[in-house]
């Protein structure tokens, strides 16, 4: 016997009208967003305050404000410079990645190891002081990697700050608990794939070519392979696809 | 006679609350439903819009007044609720990890899964769409929610009107096969329980 095939097209449409139907939002809703704005937190100026040292080979200490010792070099300078400029595009929401190398040669070797794995975590993601205790093959050592994290010289490019504990609390930060959730909470604002409808072409955010970009020119994907579905190509500067974290 | 969206549009660059909270009025249902609908929970989904409505707002000056307010309106949602669903496919890759992970200690889950039902809502349909590509999905939600033209469609998310033709064909036909094996299914078991009766 045959059977006509469901649903036929116009059932389809009807499940889809009925499915997507608007459902009444709260009243206040535009008093919530209202009240998230009258936070008086001003990243850029909280970047202006930023004091950065460097090595010919990287960044040595990042700190909020106070003196730092002069460069000792020209590319310590530059080096110096790239960084504030990162941190500076970091702040404002528009970056999601360092790309200016860490000098870790005045850590110890445990430290250095923690620090490491911690560079590797990806922007917006978090992990635990357990998990870092036993991916560095120290598993007991929870403690101590909290007290590494917490000597932290390269603060925010070397991303402690997405370290939590297992049981979902903050943890500890160096520059108070209050930065670490303003961090955390600007990364969820932040995306990290954007084409630029004019060209086809899919960045990381904070790409040097992303940069130029006009604002109703960025699109937010979920993946360079989406992306690809709609007709985008991955950018042969930043090379979105290549990028991965720990 | 009703304020225009654009007039309303250029009132919030000016910093009039009032104004801000009209245009919210005016979208917010249609934005709580996509978003609803894309990321599966009331909670998320209001998170979403609230987002997308302080962007509005603090970027309300470079509005350039050719766009539609409400095809803007889209643009900065949808952009919200794409990165949120990409996040979450980097946690489930960790959550994966974690279970591998012989004691499985030491990462946070934080987030709800699942769906939080809502009004109207057809499981069905929410599993279906569950299977259709993610760009596919975005574009069925925007045409089903606000009614948005193929132009429309484009603009939102950056592409051609004939790849919004060919993906909104495809999340239909992904919609309609997986819909039919479940009423295949269906069928099939209600077979099988009433021969068990007898």
């Amino acid at each position: 016997m045959m059977t006509r095939a469901f649903p036929s097209g116009d059932q389809l449409e009807n499940l889809l009208v009925v499915h997507f139907r608007p459902v009444a939002a709260g009243g206040d809703l535009a008093r919530r967003v209202l009240d998230r704005l009258r936070d008086d937190w001003d990243p850029e100026r909280f970047a202006a305050r930023i004091q950065v040292e460097a090595s010919e080979r990287g960044i040595r200490t990042v700190r909020p404000g106070g003196r730092v010792l002069p460069p000792v070099s020209r590319a310590a300078k530059r080096m110096a410079e790239r960084a504030r400029a990162e941190l500076h595009d970091y702040l404002g929401g528009r970056r999601a990645f360092f790309s200016v190398p860490i000098d870790f040669a005045g850590t110890r070797p445990f430290q250095r190891k923690v620090l490491e794995l911690t560079h590797r975590i990806p922007f917006g993601e978090t992990r635990t002081y357990s998990w870092i205790a036993r991916r560095i093959g120290h598993p007991l050592a929870v403690r101590a990697v909290g007290t590494a994290l917490g000597r932290n010289p390269v603060p925010i490019l070397v991303p402690c700050h997405r370290v939590l504990r297992t049981d979902g609390g903050l943890g500890g930060y160096a520059f108070g608990l209050d930065l670490k959730t303003r961090l955390l909470g600007l990364e969820r604002a932040t995306p990290v794939l954007e084409g630029c409808a004019t060209t086809g072409i899919v960045c990381r955010v904070g790409c040097p070519d992303a940069m130029r970009m006009r604002d109703d020119s960025r699109v937010v994907f979920a993946s360079v392979e989406d992306a690809r579905t709609v007709g985008y190509r991955p950018c042969r500067t930043c090379r979105p696809g290549a990028a991965a974290g720990a | 006679m009703m304020t225009t969206d654009r007039e309303l549009m250029h009132r919030v660059a000016r910093g009039d609350e009032p104004a801000f909270t009209e245009l919210s009025n005016r979208y917010s249902a249609r934005l709580l439903t996509m978003a609803w609908r894309l990321l599966g929970n009331r909670a998320d989904a209001e998170d979403a819009v609230q987002r997308a409505l302080l962007r509005l707002y603090t970027s309300a000056k470079s509005y350039r007044s050719e766009w539609a307010v409400s095809t803007w309106l889209y643009r900065i949602t949808t952009n919200v609720c794409v990165d949120e669903m990409r996040r979450r496919r980097s946690r489930s890759v960790l959550q994966r990890a974690a279970q591998e992970d012989a004691d499985g200690q030491g990462l946070l889950f934080p987030w709800g899964g699942g769906h939080g039902g809502g009004p109207a809502q057809n499981l069905d349909v929410q599993r279906a769409l569950d299977r259709v590509p993610l760009e596919a999905r975005i574009l069925l939600a925007l045409r089903y929610v606000d009614g948005l033209s193929y132009r429309e469609l484009a603009r939102v998310r950056g592409i051609t009107v004939n790849t919004v033709k060919s993906q909104l064909a495809r999340g239909k036909s992904i919609l309609r096969t997986v819909l039919q094996e479940g009423g295949h299914r269906q069928r099939t078991a209600g077979a099988l329980t009433r021969g068990a009766e007898r």
